[in-house]
């Protein structure tokens, strides 16, 4: 993709990264806060809400949380 | 009646501080802007992946494509994504014991009930409003002078199935334990309804039709009326639903 085209798209691209940094970082606050999880560890799950744009975060606020 | 509302205060408190809100809102936020913007570049990736021996002839897009992405988004991923969170609607709190405390206070397992449901449907509304409007300005942008007919009707119908499949979710918190359980039987309603939808005659009046009915309406092969019934059966429903499910929750073991 080129720049104009970047440029065309960018009042999409801006709020869309917005939305998956956030989920990501709330994500990953939590996950380094609260180290009990159903299963799996914290590297994993630090790993997964990083790397897996969208689908790690929902799968640890999800399944992968634990009790508090 | 200020039972019901100190618990819906309560339970909103709940989903902000156990992230349910954030992620349904994000989730339906995220789609809300993708839905037009993978409606547009598809044709350009597919053309990115043409070479030179094949060659792939594609119509313009339009915003029908949009609004069909719309429609596939929320009523499949969209549709788990809030069925998967709210299935621990009662058993996470009977579970945990907090709930026993504010009965034996003189709290009613009725505004409990009711509550919950009202607090599920408000996040579910909420969520819901963002992706349309997300989605209907972004297309206005990218697809402008494009008229789509029907279009409120067919995103109400959405709306209501969602408030049904709410009540079918919170009717099978209170008949069982786990929250697995809850999902167990959520799904298979559902599996009924869509294997019911196989009948033509059934169709008509199956609340399953307002989730899949949505791009026929604004096609226009599908007749705004033909859904009424459908429409009449869900909210009939859904109120059973939610009165049966506080009749079960009164006499309830906990």
């Amino acid at each position: 993709m080129d720049w104009s085209m970047m440029k065309e798209y960018l009042p999409f691209l801006v709020p869309l990264v917005i939305a998956q940094l956030a989920l990501a970082v709330t994500a990953l606050i939590h996950v380094l806060r609260h180290p009990h999880y159903r299963f799996g560890n914290k590297v994993m799950w630090a790993l997964m809400v990083m790397f897996i744009q969208f689908v790690g975060p929902i799968l640890y606020f999800t399944i992968g949380r634990g009790e508090e | 009646m200020r039972g019901y509302l100190v618990f819906l205060k309560k339970e909103l408190f709940e989903y902000t501080k156990t992230y349910k809100l954030l992620i349904m809102v994000l989730v339906f936020v995220i789609f809300g802007i993708t839905n037009p913007l993978v409606a547009k570049l598809t044709p350009v990736i597919l053309k990115s992946f043409m070479t030179d021996g094949i060659i792939i002839t594609l119509p313009e897009p339009t915003a029908y494509d949009a609004w069909m992405q719309f429609f596939k988004n929320a009523t499949q991923m969209g549709i788990i994504v809030m069925v998967i969170l709210f299935s621990g609607v009662l058993s996470s709190e009977l579970s945990k014991g907090t709930l026993i405390n504010l009965l034996t206070k003189g709290l009613s397992r009725k505004s409990v009930i009711l509550s919950k449901y009202t607090c599920m449907v408000l996040v579910w509304t909420v969520s819901i409003a963002l992706c349309f409007g997300l989605t209907y300005g972004y297309t206005v942008y990218l697809f402008p002078k494009e008229d789509t007919p029907n279009l409120l009707f067919s995103v109400s119908c959405l709306w209501l199935f969602g408030l049904f499949l709410l009540a079918v979710l919170l009717f099978s918190a209170a008949l069982v334990k786990s929250s697995y359980g809850c999902l167990f039987i959520t799904v298979i309603v559902m599996a009924a309804c869509i294997i019911m939808n196989i009948i033509p005659s059934i169709h008509r009046y199956n609340p399953i039709s307002l989730a899949t009915d949505n791009m026929g309406l604004l096609v226009g092969s599908i007749e705004a009326s033909s859904l009424y019934d459908a429409i009449l059966v869900s909210s009939l429903f859904s109120m059973i639903f939610v009165s049966l499910s506080a009749m079960i929750f009164q006499k309830k073991q906990l």
